[in-house]
């Protein structure tokens, strides 16, 4: 049943690669000329659907001129108020650990926000160290950076954490203290020539395997992934972003100004070992 | 008519019982012979590759070793990628690359010393391709094995060359950020598994062994384990597509 589950689900994610990309992001971008000019290019498609999809889509579209205002400048050009980004504790210390797998998240260290910035939760034995990350996005071309929804769930293995938890720590701080995305760039980058930032170790990788996170509001949890931190100048060593790779270049950090590459590959499980991608992520993902 | 009576049928009895003696003669013998041969038999089912094959069992057509060792890769790496290929004197250099990673296909005596069975299998072909950081560590490590290998060296042997051969520094240490591509859908890794699953490979430091999270439940990490005499730990994560793009397994 397994198996024939799996042969189900592969192959319905190569149908979903071939043919559903440009449909979900045009829907996802809120397209509706696309979307319209899609269906009517298939007639035999058009004739298959439903009236109430035509119908939803029409609906859509005339709402699309309000949404599209919105969409410019959906979040927060600012920090929100602060309480809108903290959790319940326990709650934070669950999702935490949901980033990697109970075997490891178990004995992990957790962190969690607190009005004055990240504090130890729970003091773990095996040098891992669990978080929900805030401000950790790109400092240009990241409309939401201060997102209060956004919250990232990740366990960083002990070489990582080593530099990755002062990181969040600086980053956390200035976010605090209410500086701007341009602000807090340039005070991480006072504090990298400071030598607040200890230099990455070789073998530093992390995990980020929770399906209650909240990354952004195209993919939402989006996918599983393990993530590996090298130094900039070995940037382009992995032969990352390249067709048929599936090794990618986070877009944060790589010198801009954290001295940290992190390349992500995808993985297909979740933390609780439930297969990625789902029935359902994989029309939402490809 | 009593055979008694007539001598063409008493001869053809005659010879028909020294036939009937003869088949139940060797079949006694090839009974015995075959219940002699059976704990060979059985031994040979646990140890199929007792030492190393013929070497042009090993050997492949150069054309086609080229496209299998790319194979390891994305095309979009491959493409620019040197390409060493096994010849009857160890590997050497087929295509030049400009992009720094190098690919080969990995013989059999590529694997770990203890408990593998498949040491000599013959049939065992793995395509990689290294990163420059790897390749600065790993492709000196498949040179020396091969060297001992071609040189007619035992497991034992090989594994004792090996460890004289770092102690001379005649393997570099691994760099940060060593890393390669399994992603072939040709090789043959062991008999039973074929190409087994698209993956990548990442190699640290012993010491950092225990700090991947490797081999515990629902974690994607293996291996690590430590690879007497070399100096390296490889953690391997399965990844979802093959180097064609194609999807595997989810497992």
């Amino acid at each position: 049943m397994r198996r024939q589950n799996e042969r189900l689900h592969n192959e319905k994610r190569t149908h979903s690669k071939k043919l559903m990309p440009s449909l979900a992001e045009a829907l996802q971008a809120h397209d509706c000329t696309s979307v319209i000019r899609r269906m009517l290019v298939n007639q035999k498609t058009i004739r298959s659907i439903p009236l109430a999809i035509l119908t939803l889509v029409a609906v859509l579209c005339a709402a699309r001129p309000g949404r599209a205002q919105d969409a410019k400048n959906p979040y927060p050009t600012s920090m929100a108020p602060l309480e809108e980004y903290l959790m319940d504790r326990d709650a934070e210390i669950a999702m935490a650990r949901s980033a990697a797998p109970p075997s490891i998240a178990k004995d992990a260290t957790i962190l969690v926000l607190g009005r004055h910035g990240f504090e130890t939760a729970v003091q773990g034995t095996n040098g891992f160290v669990c978080n929900v990350d805030r401000w950790m996005d790109q400092f240009e071309n990241s409309p939401e950076f201060w997102n209060p929804k956004r919250h990232g769930p990740v366990c960083y293995n002990p070489q990582a954490a080593k530099t990755l938890i002062p990181i969040l720590m600086i980053r956390t701080k200035l976010a605090l203290a209410g500086k701007s995305k341009a602000e807090m760039k340039e005070g991480l980058k006072a504090a990298i020539e400071k030598g607040e930032v200890p230099a990455l170790e070789p073998g530093a990788m992390a995990f980020m395997f929770s399906k209650q996170g909240f990354l952004n509001s195209k993919c939402g949890n989006c996918s599983p992934h393990l993530m590996f931190y090298v130094s900039v100048k070995d940037a382009k060593t992995w032969g990352a972003n390249v067709p048929q790779s599936q090794i990618y270049v986070a877009p944060h950090f790589n010198g801009n100004p954290e001295p940290v590459t992190e390349f992500i590959v995808e993985v297909t499980e979740w933390s609780d070992g439930t297969p990625y991608p789902t029935p359902a992520s994989t029309d939402q993902h490809h | 008519m009593a055979s008694d009576q007539n001598p063409y049928l008493s001869e053809r009895l005659s010879m028909n019982q020294k036939t009937i003696q003869t088949i139940a003669l060797a079949t006694v013998m090839l009974v015995a012979v075959l219940c002699a041969a059976r704990p060979r038999r059985a031994q040979d089912a646990k140890n199929p590759y007792p030492s190393m094959a013929p070497l042009d069992q090993y050997l492949m057509d150069r054309n086609d070793e080229i496209a299998l060792a790319r194979s390891a890769a994305p095309p979009s790496i491959a493409k620019d990628a040197t390409v060493l290929v096994f010849g009857k004197d160890g590997y050497e250099t087929a295509v030049k690359g400009t992009n720094a990673f190098v690919c080969n296909v990995d013989r059999s005596w590529m694997d770990r010393f203890d408990n593998s069975p498949e040491f000599w299998n013959p049939k065992r072909r793995g395509p990689v391709c290294y990163n420059p950081q790897a390749a600065k560590t790993i492709v000196p490590l498949v040179m020396i094995r091969t060297r001992l290998a071609l040189a007619g060296k035992s497991k034992a042997e090989m594994k004792e060359g090996l460890k004289a051969a770092i102690e001379r520094g005649e393997l570099p240490a691994i760099e940060p950020s060593g890393m390669s591509f399994m992603l072939s859908k040709q090789g043959c890794l062991y008999d039973h598994v074929g190409p087994c699953f698209p993956h990548l490979m990442f190699y640290v430091p012993p010491k950092d062994a225990e700090t991947w999270g490797a081999n515990l439940p629902n974690s994607p990490v293996l291996g690590g384990s430590p690879r007497d005499p070399e100096p390296i730990s490889i953690f391997i994560v399965p990844v979802g597509q093959w180097s064609d793009g194609t999807d595997a397994p989810s497992k």
